[in-house]
């Protein structure tokens, strides 16, 4: 199977260029096995990835042009040549290596952690079961930043729009029922760009390895709002 | 415009604006499939009369609206650079008055009413 | 280290796939903007068939001709694209067929429903 990588080294390159691997590709092999075989074959080729089973999120690559967690793609979803870039829209550090610095700064912008009002109690908070069945398709980000970098509003606004990966994250905390500060995170995503510039595109919908629906959880923020301005 | 206005204000304008254009859409095509004007006077006075033209005067306010909220937010996807932006968003903005006050003449002309 | 400091970007959209909502998306923009550069037109176009019976018969000779068909054409794919995409966006606000596959599937609804649609009202509207 052929393989045409995008490379670029900072020290040696002025501009990025494809290229071409040949792969034997085995039965039941993922794309990262063949990104491991192709440095192999040149080892001077650069691309994250540790778990290897769609956990650390650390191996997110474009491939033919869609987002992918290349550790749980299999090669035999595709047939004939494979392009495969880095993440779109990110500042590129080293072949398929991207500087996801701001997409973090997103992350840590929403403050990913319960903020209590209330003193906090001598044992753990308790949840119903219903409860906590809000938070199914929240928690399970794994922040590999496939649905951000897929998203034109990310592309076009990355310093001022949050991404759908951080206004997830957003609203999995002003979901929980443990959380006590329902007004400071919702006037934080006020203005026309942190959360506005979600156009219900939906590309991180087709983009999440994870399955979760980062559009829906942006369009429950709008709702909330909705219902605590009126 | 404060913060509100720009953010959750727009979206919910623009919501509100496309139910009501989506009504007035349907009602106008339902017009001329089903009983087209066959003369200028059938039409002249279809326009004139106090309901509808009231109706048409409104809904130009609003697609200047939900225009102006539109192009707002083409412009600050695509046209990064805020003085270009500016500029712009003044054109089309004074556009839309144009066109606003283009349209209120042409109805009260039609009602007798200017 | 004067070459680290450079960092290419890729952003590249003809190298990057768009799945049919995303082009459902572009074409409620397009079709948007497009009504907004062609409201003067469509003023002038009542404003003349207002104007007296001769700009009523004038007025409907303009849409009677083939480039008018052709403007009408345009203009009502662009206005039932927008209001079939509208309605899909009020839609996904109330949670409604918001999953990916019926994203998808809605998508490719309004694609293909918008010309079909725009056709047939032509006709009817122009006969």
């Amino acid at each position: 199977m052929k393989f045409q990588v995008y490379r670029f080294n900072p020290e040696t390159d002025a501009k990025p260029y494809l290229q071409e691997f040949d792969v034997i590709v085995e039965r039941g092999m993922m794309l990262r096995d063949a990104l491991m075989e192709i440095k192999r074959q040149d080892e001077s080729f650069a691309f994250r990835h540790s778990c290897g089973e769609g956990v650390c999120g650390s191996d997110g690559v474009n491939v033919n042009g869609s987002n992918r967690l290349a550790c749980i793609t299999p090669l035999s979803e595709y047939q004939g040549d494979l392009v495969i870039r880095p993440f779109p829209g990110r500042p590129v550090i080293r072949d398929l290596v991207v500087d996801m610095t701001q997409f973090y700064a997103h992350y840590k912008e929403v403050n990913p952690w319960l903020m209590r009002k209330d003193a906090l109690p001598e044992q753990e908070i308790l949840q119903s079961p219903e409860e906590r069945d809000r938070l199914d398709g929240l928690y399970e980000c794994i922040l590999c930043g496939c649905c951000s970098t897929s998203c034109p509003s990310f592309w076009w606004n990355p310093s001022k729009f949050r991404g759908p990966q951080a206004l997830l994250t957003a609203w999995r905390f002003l979901a929980d029922s443990r959380d006590q500060a329902t007004d400071q995170r919702l006037d934080d995503l006020e203005g026309p760009y942190k959360l506005y510039r979600c156009h219900t595109i939906m590309n991180c919908v087709q983009a999440c390895p994870k399955g979760l629906n980062p559009t829906k959880a942006i369009g429950h923020i709008r709702s909330l709002m909705l219902k605590n301005s009126i | 415009m404060s913060r509100t206005a720009s953010g959750f204000r727009a979206w919910i304008l623009q919501r509100i604006s496309a139910a009501w254009l989506g009504l007035f859409v349907l009602a106008t095509l339902g017009y001329f499939l089903l009983s087209p004007p066959a003369t200028f006077e059938q039409w002249r006075a279809f326009v004139a009369h106090p309901v509808v033209g009231t109706l048409i005067l409104v809904t130009v306010a609003v697609v200047l609206l939900h225009a102006w909220v539109g192009i707002r937010d083409v412009l600050i996807d695509y046209v990064p650079p805020l003085a270009l932006r500016l500029t712009l968003l003044s054109l089309f903005g004074l556009g839309f008055v144009a066109c606003g006050l283009w349209a209120l003449q042409v109805i009260l002309l039609a009602s007798g009413l200017a | 280290m004067a070459a680290n400091e450079k960092r290419p970007v890729h952003l590249n959209l003809l190298q990057i796939r768009f799945p049919v909502p995303a082009v459902m998306s572009i074409g409620h923009r397009i079709s948007g903007v497009l009504w907004i550069l062609l409201l003067p037109a469509m003023i002038f176009l009542v404003d003349l068939s207002l104007s007296g019976p001769q700009g009523f018969a004038r007025a409907g000779e303009l849409l009677g001709s083939v480039m008018g068909r052709l403007a009408a054409f345009l203009l009502l794919w662009a206005l039932m694209h927008h209001l079939l995409a509208g309605i899909r966006y009020l839609a996904l606000d109330l949670d409604l067929g918001i999953e990916k596959q019926a994203a998808l599937a809605t998508a490719w609804w309004v694609m293909l429903a918008a010309p079909l649609l725009a056709a047939g009202l032509t006709a009817g509207l122009l006969p």
